[in-house]
């Protein structure tokens, strides 16, 4: 007949019960906790700090628990660590990007070239970071696609961070006829700016003669905005520029080209004749 | 002068018509909610009636507690500082004090008379943004189109504007050129004095151009001016002092280059 308390002793019981009560009482206590410096973190200062914290937490937890369950089953963690050299060594090996990642994330956390909440570019990505994890950045594109990228290409990779600084300036190409008075258009322009309800009156505006076109004179018109309200801009003051120059007559000219005709900017003059009824055939 | 500022009891159905600065607002009561719509001169055509908004400015529309239609219109100082330009550029020299005066824009309060609930706050004047700090630190601000001026003799009163008393104290070994600077109104109050709209005073010390000036918040009030005329309390709580730039900018013209 099978005897279960050969196997299992009174003991042995014992630690199994300590080991479960510790995984079932710590655990939650420790997402508890996590949620809290989480919000806390985030509400005091920033989503940023609210990530890290709670990684903090959760993994430092996480190891005390490890350690104290270890402790209840009797594995001392002297030899563990002697080992831990040996297999780390072997792990390196067998997991380099991984162990790339992890270090490349803790550049990243420590250098803090972007913070949770901020809106970045990597290669042709541009998205808002979710989180900065162990092995990867997580962002949200603006057509909402999930992107996933590794520790360790951010590190190697060129990063621009859109939201770092407070303001930021958008330059829109504007381009203009030949025959309109730059100083009305550049008037023009700064009024369309002043009456934008997302620029700002300082840095001021600029209007930056750019280049002789081949169709067109062409302009930068530079606005500056607050860098949230950047895409406000973007998709507000080129609609004004085009209303305005419609409301004031200045040509926006597409790609053409004149003939020379003997006098200054004036076009070829053509003349359009109309087939009347009693035109005899073959008749030009 | 129309003065809007108190309790309004809003009967079913019945319109009422304010107007000041840019703005006009229309108020009503009806099926048991508040309704209100406002609109910018600019926005508008010349001739606007009085009964109701034009098609073109919809109302916006609250449930109340207890169904209340009686609101109060307060005014405020704007929810942010201000760049206000002198009348002229000045040169304040070392150990030199003055005394000058901006008139700001106000904001209008809206709320519920009963429980002080805040439905909205319009600015009188739409004012255009600007920044004030260097290119990678600073504050947003508004760009106040008034003037700050050495006296108010002479000038109209216009009841969408609050004067505001400006103490400026120069205590660096430099002379301090005065051309415009960086008003923080947010702890400031507000009074009513003969139809007109009064704010306390504002001392600010200038250390020099690398260091931060001291704002102070006197409290004193200028003459004639009780506490009881206090027609708004500041929108933060009242600080002492705080030392920070207000004058100096530091946006130079580097950015023409790219």
């Amino acid at each position: 007949m099978f005897d279960l308390e050969q196997y299992i002793s009174e003991e042995m019981l014992h630690t199994i019960f300590s080991v479960a009560v510790i995984i079932v009482v710590c655990l939650p206590i420790l997402f508890i906790v996590r949620g809290w410096a989480k919000r806390f973190f985030t509400k005091k200062y920033t989503p940023h700090y609210g990530m890290l914290a709670s990684k903090l937490v959760f993994y430092s937890g996480l190891i005390v628990v490890v350690v104290t369950v270890m402790g209840q089953l009797g594995i001392s963690l002297a030899p563990l660590l002697g080992a831990a050299g040996i297999v780390g060594v072997a792990l390196g090996f067998a997991s380099q990007t991984s162990v790339s990642n992890i270090i490349s994330g803790l550049f990243l956390i420590a250098e803090q070239p972007f913070k949770v909440d901020d809106i970045i570019t990597i290669n042709t990505t541009t998205g808002i970071v979710m989180s900065i994890d162990v092995l990867s950045v997580k962002l949200r594109t603006f057509d909402n696609k999930f992107v996933r990228i590794p520790n360790e290409m951010i590190i190697k990779t060129e990063v621009t961070n859109l939201t770092r600084f407070p303001i930021r300036r958008f330059d829109a190409k504007v381009s203009v006829a030949y025959k309109e008075n730059i100083g009305r258009v550049r008037e023009l322009l700064l009024e369309v700016a002043r009456n934008n309800e997302y620029s700002l009156s300082e840095p001021e505006p600029q209007i930056i003669f750019d280049a002789f076109g081949s169709s067109s004179i062409n302009l930068d018109f530079r606005i500056w905005a607050p860098a949230d309200d950047w895409l406000l801009v973007k998709n507000t003051i080129q609609e004004e520029v085009k209303a305005k120059f419609d409301e004031e007559g200045i040509e926006i000219p597409f790609p053409h080209v004149s003939f020379y005709t003997g006098s200054d900017s004036t076009a070829l003059p053509v003349e359009v004749l109309t087939k009347t009824k009693d035109q005899n055939p073959g008749d030009d | 002068m129309q003065d809007i500022w108190g309790k309004v009891q809003l009967a079913e159905g019945e319109i009422h018509y304010f107007e000041v600065g840019d703005l006009h607002l229309w108020c009503t009561y009806s099926d048991q909610e508040v309704w209100l719509a406002s609109a910018y001169s600019s926005e508008l055509p010349d001739n606007i009636s009085e009964e109701h908004p034009p098609d073109e400015v919809s109302w916006s529309r609250w449930a109340t507690r207890n169904n209340a239609n009686k609101i109060e219109i307060q005014p405020v100082f704007p929810d942010l500082s201000l760049v206000v330009n002198s009348e002229y550029a000045l040169k304040v020299s070392p150990d030199t004090q003055i005394e000058i005066f901006a008139r700001i824009p106000i904001w209008i309060r809206i709320s519920i008379a009963e429980n002080d609930y805040q439905l909205t706050e319009l600015p009188t004047v739409l004012l255009s943004r600007t920044w004030f700090g260097t290119f990678t630190e600073g504050e947003l601000c508004y760009y106040a189109t008034t003037k700050a001026r050495r006296t108010l003799a002479g000038i109209d009163k216009k009841p969408y504007l609050v004067s505001c008393p400006i103490t400026i104290s120069n205590k660096s070994a430099t002379v301090l050129d005065f051309e415009d600077f960086c008003f923080r109104v947010e702890r400031l109050g507000m009074y009513k004095y003969e139809e007109e709209l009064w704010a306390d005073e504002t001392k600010i010390i200038f250390h020099g151009e690398e260091s931060n000036s001291d704002v102070i918040m006197t409290g004193k009030l200028p003459q004639g001016i009780k506490s009881e005329q206090a027609v708004a309390t500041p929108r933060k709580k009242i600080q002492k002092s705080l030392a920070t730039r207000t004058f100096k900018r530091l946006i130079e013209d580097t950015f023409t280059l790219s």
